[in-house]
């Protein structure tokens, strides 16, 4: 059998490669956070950097505290398809829905389907609400544009 | 799953090789996370995935099914510990086990949340419907168990005749013989 060579994607970083480049790559290799999925809980690096780089005034600012007071939350929804999910509000209740149909996996066929409720902060609408689904099946849904990130 | 993008998981052994695992672990759906419970994401089929801390205790292992087929029995253990025993409702539909149970809404640590599945398993063919038990244990696994080789599994052979038919009758000659017979 011919000799199979598996290359992972370590080898080509793509999405932070000034910042492998101005470090080196064998410093890079054991900071996770440079292959981290953007999600939750990640900081983007551009967009700290973007937010660190004008120092005009910061003696008086405090940077705003991000993500301690924020409505956020996180589901897993790893057996469902995007279609399967919906997600609602209802009179200050966000409502996420899923469901799928009879499906076959290795020990015969399943369906399942789930119902979560969330109370919403006061002043919060559906347009201020954003949601990202994860590949990895992690739901999202969070705030729009927390005042004093843009 | 139709539409995966990833293939299935790790082929090391001969269980995923042939799919049929007697064990299938992570079938918890539609929980609450918090951000601390996202660990560091690894590398599977090249593709990066954050697996999810789990906390041993409540619930760790819903769904999580396990078959058994022996000799002289089948056998089925099903978690069900996000339901109540009134919950959850088994039956056979001719050769098919049916599983189901929903919780109308209540309160979790994330949240409100109500939960449906109904998971079906195919009996085997020497095995007869009318006698699986269930047992609900005091953690919330579902036993189901029933005895094997109840059921003759002799092949019937049945020679099925074969009538001919006759032609159907040929529309020429047909005329020939009505020009002839005037």
């Amino acid at each position: 059998m011919a000799k199979i060579i598996l290359r992972h994607l370590i080898e080509t970083p793509v999405r932070y490669q000034e910042e492998f480049e101005a470090r080196g790559l064998e410093d890079c290799r054991l900071d996770h956070a440079l292959y981290a999925l953007p999600g939750p809980t990640t900081v983007d690096l551009g967009k700290a950097r973007e937010a660190q780089a004008p120092p005009v005034d910061s003696a008086a600012e405090t940077p705003p505290q991000e993500g301690k007071s924020r409505f956020q939350i996180l589901v897993d929804v790893v057996q469902f398809l995007p279609e399967d999910i919906i997600i609602q509000t209802f009179e200050g209740w966000l409502l996420i829905k899923a469901q799928h149909g009879t499906r076959m996996d290795e020990h015969g066929f399943i369906s399942r389907s789930f119902t979560r409720q969330y109370k919403l902060p006061d002043g919060i609408e559906t347009k201020d609400l954003s949601a990202i689904l994860c590949h990895d099946g992690i739901l999202v849904v969070e705030v729009k544009d927390p005042v004093g990130t843009k | 799953m139709s539409g995966r993008s990833v293939p299935h998981a790790h082929p090391a052994t001969a269980e995923y090789e042939f799919a049929n695992p007697s064990r299938l672990g992570e079938q918890r759906f539609g929980e609450g996370l918090l951000p601390e419970e996202i660990l560091t994401p690894t590398l599977y089929h090249g593709y990066y995935v954050r697996p999810r801390a789990t906390r041993a205790g409540e619930g760790s292992r819903a769904g999580a099914s396990e078959l058994r087929l022996s000799e002289g029995k089948f056998q089925a253990f099903l978690d069900v510990s996000h339901f109540t025993p009134d919950e959850v409702t088994v039956r056979t539909v001719d050769n098919l086990l049916e599983v189901s149970a929903r919780h109308p809404q209540r309160l979790d640590r994330h949240g409100f949340v109500s939960r449906e599945f109904c998971r079906t398993y195919v009996l085997p063919a020497d095995v007869d419907p009318w006698r699986v038990r269930a047992a609900l244990s005091h953690d919330g696994i579902l036993n189901l168990e029933a005895p094997r080789g109840g059921r003759h599994l002799d092949t019937e052979v049945n020679e099925v005749y074969i009538s001919l038919l006759s032609a159907p009758p040929d529309p020429e000659e047909e005329e020939e013989v009505a020009r002839v017979e005037p």
